[in-house]
Order: structure tokens, then C-alpha cells, then sequence
């Protein structure tokens, strides 16, 4: 045992002289770090601020009054996530342990620093994403419903958020609606570009690749910014909130890089499929929806999903449109006086946060694209 | 341009490919000079050749997958439409002969992602607008005929080369054609599993289906062809009964390309 581990640490550690003082360096200064930070984290932080401010964390301004809305986005969401699951990953023992205590470990805490009725909540909506996915892993009818499902769930989502108005939405809610939203609408838009961009009809080339090659030399933030101020110029008797604005900026700037994607998945369709599908005198519409785009769509799925990292992280930067975002909201915590000694503890968090989400977020889109790989021929 | 349908009967021996001074190029490449062919109701021609003589070329030149520049070629009544006039159209003319021909493929160019019953069946649905449940009676009966009914819901990648070809077959037959054409459709095996596929071939020659094949198989060809064509850089150098080109072969380049491909 012993020389198992000298063996190990001989090999891995120490095994050349450069090896050797690298280790010496950094392992002491690692050590140190993560002592620091633990104790900084059990002994000296004053967690109780995030347990009080975690209403404004989650919604933003949202009124208080009308947080049942906010519940039913949450429940929806997890039941939407669950389906998602059901559609990829077999709802194992393993997959089943791991979630049910991220589960329970969440509403304890939730119940913990707010007050028992969260801590339910959030149980019975993790409880009815469980459901979901197995639900939807064993069901032959639920896979079949679950992208219009999707559609559906946001639709509702929308529809039972908005009464108390579109700038009332903050917080964590706010950028995990706008990434979702973001994604959904991007797919249809960027599979048309790219459609467009092959078209044997010029002015639809043409088109599409200016607006693609525009787009992507361009900043996020000025794409966002841009169609905010443009839309109340071209329609000067209408108020589109800038939730929606914004919602349409990140979409117009992410359909150009899925228009990519989801070129790079046609042109790796061999031409064999086209040639055999013309054959079989199927029309050019038929031949793109039931021949190449699901192939080729196979091909891009991980990098579709890893671009919903992208979208989540780029959601940061909606402030500069007056939306209040998980980030922002943080700030607007740590604006007040009397929260000014916690910046430490708002932003440990707000890391502690996007990395669980971000992290998430990787893993699924290597645990597709293994999964594709080991289905395809 | 119009199709002008040739009411069927009205050419002397029943033509359903008529090929007349046909001329193809990939740019400035002239791949196919001057082909005249015709071929007619029930016939099997076989079109031999060496590689890169054009043979391929010509018999996706049948279906539309290669344009032509010059020339005439009428399938099965419809006049197919050359390069100039795809440029602006041609996509009815192009669907209505492909509807009447079938093609397989040395590659087979199955649907990776779509069981055999559903490569049989997708078609039918979207093309002939036919009922799933009917498209897949119509697609079982076929995967039947060539010996892979219990194969139907195996994807192409679970299937050995021969019976993804039998399944391109049978893919090709739910269109109902009037014409097959095989580009060197056995090219592409293990030797072990040639045999298979030659005999669905075989079957669907007996039963009197117009075929175009391309192959390299010199036993089948002189088995099953009505007439033989050898083609040499692009043109049609011969044609006749294979006793004729393969025992009496009256051009120098025709003997000597036989005798490589029968040496061995």
C-alpha cells in the first residue's frame, strides 16, 4: 500500500528534477489556497446574507405577492429538464442517486435559510422532474411529445410569469428564461440560414451569407444593444419591453453560429443520401427534412447544446439594457450600504453557481456527443 | 419545356430509353460522346467497360443525377431535360421520370438513420402519399421478396453489405418503377455475398423488369443480358447478344479489354 503511493507520487509528481521543484511550488501553495478558502467558507463568511437576499438572487424584483408564478416557472422547468433527460440518459441507479441528493440537498438548504414551504417546492419540483424522466425514458408517446412539450412549457412559462409586467423579471430566473428561450429559437432560424446559405436561389444565398459573415464579426453586446434601440425606431407607436428586445438581439446574434453548425453537419451528409433520396424522386423539401437535416442535426446536437454555455454566460451582459440578470442582481445587492462587507460572500456564490450550471451544461454535451458517436455507423 | 408524352405503342419496338447523340462533359472533360442506345420494354442491357470509360456517367444521365449538354434522351415517354433547361426548371419533369426509375447504388446509400422497413417505406409516404400503415405493408411484402422480412427493423449499420444492398433493392422497388438501374451494384461487397444479391437480380429479370446494370460480373452478364454494350473512352464501341461479345468480339479494343477482366 505504502509503495503503491510512493510509486504513485514517484511517477506523477517527482519523476524528473523539473517535476520534482514543480511540485515542491505549487502543492504548498494549493494546500495553502484550499485551507484558506475552506476556512474563509466554514469559519469567517457571513452566509446569512445570501439566505436573506435569495429571493432577489432567484427573481429579481419580482413582486413578492405573485410568487407562485415564479414556483410554477420553477416546477416547469425541472419537469421540461426531466424530459430532456428521459430523451438521453437512462434513468439508472447511479444517474437516480446522484440527482435525487442534488434534489434533497437543494431543498434542504432552501428550507434551511428561507422557511419550509420553499423547501417542499423545490422537492416536489425536483420530485416532478424525476418523474419526467422516467416518464419519458419508458414511454414511447412521451418521447414523441416531448419537443412539443418544450414549446408548450415555455409558452406557459411565459404566459404565467407575465401579468405583473416584463420588468418585474430578475434574478437566476430571468437568465435561465432567456437562455432557454435563446435556444429554442435560434435552432428553426439557424437551420433556415444555413438551408439558405446552400440555396441554389442567389438572392436567398446571398442573403444569408451576408447576414451570417455580419453577425459573426460582430460583438454580442452590440448586436443587443442595437436591436434595442432599433425597434422602438422602426415601430414608434408600440412599447416592446426590453425583455423581448433583448430576448430577439441574442437570437439574431446566436442563429448566425447554429447556421454554422448546422452547415458543417450538412456538408459532413455524403452526397450518396441526396443522390439516392433524388432517386426515389422525393422533392428538395422532403430530401433536407427527412434525409439530411436528421443527420446532419445528429452531427451538431453537442455543439447546439454547448452553445446553450454560451448563451447562459453571454445573458450577463443584459444589464446594459436595464434587465437584471443573476449577475446584476448580485451587484444591486452589494450596492446597498448596509451589504457592502459581503461582496465576498454575493460573488463566491454567484461563481459557486454559474460553475454548478456551466459544469452541468459541459457534461451533457459530452455525454451526447459519446452517446451519438457510439450510435452512428 | 414540356414533356410530350409518347403514347406508349407508337415506336416500332416498344422504346422505353431512347439515347441519340448524347453528349456529357464535367467541364472541359467530354465524358460521353455521342451515345445512341435504345432500350426496350422488359430489356436487360448490361454495359460493360473499363473504369472511367463513362459507363456510370450514362446511367445517371437516366435518372437526372448527371445533366447532359447535348442530344436527346426520352425515358419511359418523358423528354429529360438537359443542363440548359435545369438551369431554369425541370424539377416537375426531373420527379416525374424519377418516379418511374429506380436506381441502386454501389454504396447503397441506405438511410443510416431510418430502419430497412423505414428506407422502404419513407418514399412511398412522400412521394406516392401513401398511408404509413400502408407503406409499411407494401415494405415488409418487399423486404419479403428479397429474403430479409426478418431483418425489417434493423438499422443499415446492423446489416452485412449484401443485405443492405437487397434493402436498397427493395427500397427501389416500392416506387413501382418501370426501369432499374444498377450501377455496379455488387462492386462494393465481400466475394461471399455477391451471390445474394445477383440472384434477387436474376429474379427480378425473369419477371421482366427493364434493367440498365453496370457490373463487372461477366458470368451474370452473359446469363442474364438481352444485349451487351461496350463502352471505351465515352463512346458505345459495340453492342450486341453476349455470345456475340463475348465469344465473337469484333473490335481490337473490345478483345483486349475482355481479355483482361475474363483472365483471371
Amino acid at each position: 500500500m505504502t509503495a503503491t503511493v510512493l510509486g504513485w507520487l514517484r511517477y506523477n509528481l517527482f519523476s524528473k528534477p523539473f517535476d520534482a521543484a514543480l511540485s515542491l511550488v505549487v502543492i504548498p501553495l494549493l494546500t495553502w489556497a484550499v485551507y484558506g478558502l475552506a476556512h474563509w467558507i466554514l469559519a469567517e463568511a457571513h452566509w446569512e446574507i445570501i439566505g436573506g437576499s435569495l429571493k432577489v438572487l432567484m427573481t429579481g424584483l419580482y413582486p413578492v405577492d405573485q410568487l407562485w408564478r415564479a414556483w410554477f416557472a420553477v416546477a416547469t422547468l425541472c419537469a421540461m429538464f426531466g424530459a430532456g433527460l428521459g430523451l438521453s440518459l437512462r434513468p439508472g441507479r447511479a444517474a437516480l442517486t446522484v440527482v435525487a441528493s442534488a434534489g434533497t440537498l437543494m431543498s434542504a438548504v432552501a428550507a434551511s435559510v428561507t422557511d419550509m414551504t420553499s423547501g417542499m417546492l423545490v422537492a416536489a419540483s425536483a420530485g416532478l422532474g424525476v418523474a419526467a424522466w422516467i416518464g419519458v425514458h419508458h414511454s414511447a408517446l412521451g418521447q414523441r411529445i416531448v419537443l412539443p412539450g418544450l414549446l408548450v412549457g415555455v409558452a406557459a412559462i411565459f404566459v404565467v410569469l407575465s401579468p405583473p409586467g416584463f420588468e418585474a423579471w430578475g434574478g437566476l430566473l430571468l437568465s435561465v428564461i432567456l437562455t432557454i428561450t435563446v435556444s429554442i429559437l435560434t435552432i428553426p432560424f439557424g437551420i433556415l440560414l444555413a438551408l439558405g446559405r446552400q440555396s441554389r436561389i442567389t438572392s436567398l444565398r446571398v442573403i444569408s451569407t451576408v447576414y451570417i459573415e455580419v453577425i459573426r464579426s460582430v460583438p454580442l453586446i452590440l448586436v443587443v444593444y442595437w436591436v434595442w434601440i432599433i425597434v422602438p425606431l422602426l415601430a414608434p407607436d408600440t412599447s416592446v419591453p426590453s425583455l423581448l428586445r433583448g430576448m430577439a438581439g441574442f437570437a439574431l446574434f446566436f442563429a448566425a453560429y447554429v447556421a454554422e453548425y448546422v452547415r458543417s453537419g450538412l456538408q459532413a451528409v455524403p452526397k450518396g443520401q441526396i443522390e439516392a433520396a433524388r432517386s426515389l424522386a422525393m422533392s428538395s423539401w422532403a430530401v433536407n427534412v427527412d434525409i439530411v437535416l436528421p443527420q446532419a442535426l445528429r452531427v451538431v446536437v453537442p455543439s447546439l447544446v454547448g452553445q446553450i454555455l454560451d448563451i447562459f454566460n453571454g445573458a450577463t451582459l443584459v444589464f446594459i439594457i436595464g434587465l437584471t440578470d443573476f449577475l446584476r442582481v448580485g451587484q444591486m445587492i452589494l450596492a446597498d450600504p448596509q451589504n457592502s462587507g459581503r461582496t465576498y460572500e454575493i460573488y463566491v456564490f454567484l461563481f459557486a453557481v454559474y460553475f454548478a450550471i456551466g459544469g452541468a451544461i459541459t457534461y451533457a454535451s459530452r455525454r451526447l456527443e459519446a452517446h451519438l458517436a457510439r450510435g452512428s455507423r | 419545356m414540356n414533356a410530350i408524352q409518347i403514347p406508349s405503342g407508337t415506336t416500332s419496338r416498344d422504346v422505353i430509353v431512347s439515347i441519340a447523340s448524347l453528349n456529357k462533359s464535367f467541364g472541359a472533360f467530354h465524358v460521353l460522346k455521342e451515345v445512341d442506345l435504345d432500350i426496350g420494354r422488359g430489356e436487360v442491357v448490361v454495359i460493360i467497360g473499363a473504369s472511367g470509360s463513362g459507363k456510370s456517367t450514362l446511367i445517371r444521365c437516366i435518372n437526372g443525377l448527371e445533366v447532359y449538354q447535348s442530344g436527346h434522351l426520352t425515358v419511359d415517354g418523358f423528354n429529360m431535360p438537359t443542363e440548359a433547361d435545369r438551369k431554369y426548371g425541370g424539377e416537375k419533369e426531373l420527379a416525374r421520370i424519377r418516379k418511374g426509375v429506380g436506381m441502386v447504388f454501389q454504396q447503397f446509400n441506405l438511410f443510416p438513420h431510418m430502419s430497412a422497413i423505414d428506407n422502404v417505406a419513407i418514399a412511398q409516404m412522400r412521394v406516392r402519399g401513401r398511408k404509413p400503415e400502408e407503406a409499411r405493408t407494401v415494405a415488409l411484402r418487399l423486404l419479403e421478396r428479397v429474403g430479409l422480412r426478418d431483418h425489417a427493423h434493423k438499422l443499415p449499420g446492423q446489416l452485412s453489405g449484401g443485405q443492405q444492398q437487397r434493402v436498397a433493392i427493395a427500397r427501389s422497388l416500392a416506387m413501382e418503377p418501370h426501369i432499374m438501374l444498377f450501377d455496379e451494384p455488387t462492386s462494393a461487397l465481400d466475394p461471399e455475398m455477391v451471390g445474394e444479391v445477383l440472384d434477387v437480380m436474376r429474379e427480378l429479370a425473369r419477371e421482366g423488369m427493364t434493367m440498365i446494370i453496370v457490373t463487372h460480373e461477366m458470368g451474370f452478364a452473359r446469363e442474364v443480358a438481352d444485349r451487351v454494350v461496350y463502352i471505351d473512352h465515352g463512346r458505345i464501341l459495340e453492342i450486341g447478344t453476349p455470345a456475340q461479345i463475348f465469344d465473337q468480339p469484333t473490335h481490337e479494343r473490345t478483345r483486349t479489354f475482355l481479355s483482361r477482366v475474363l483472365r483471371h
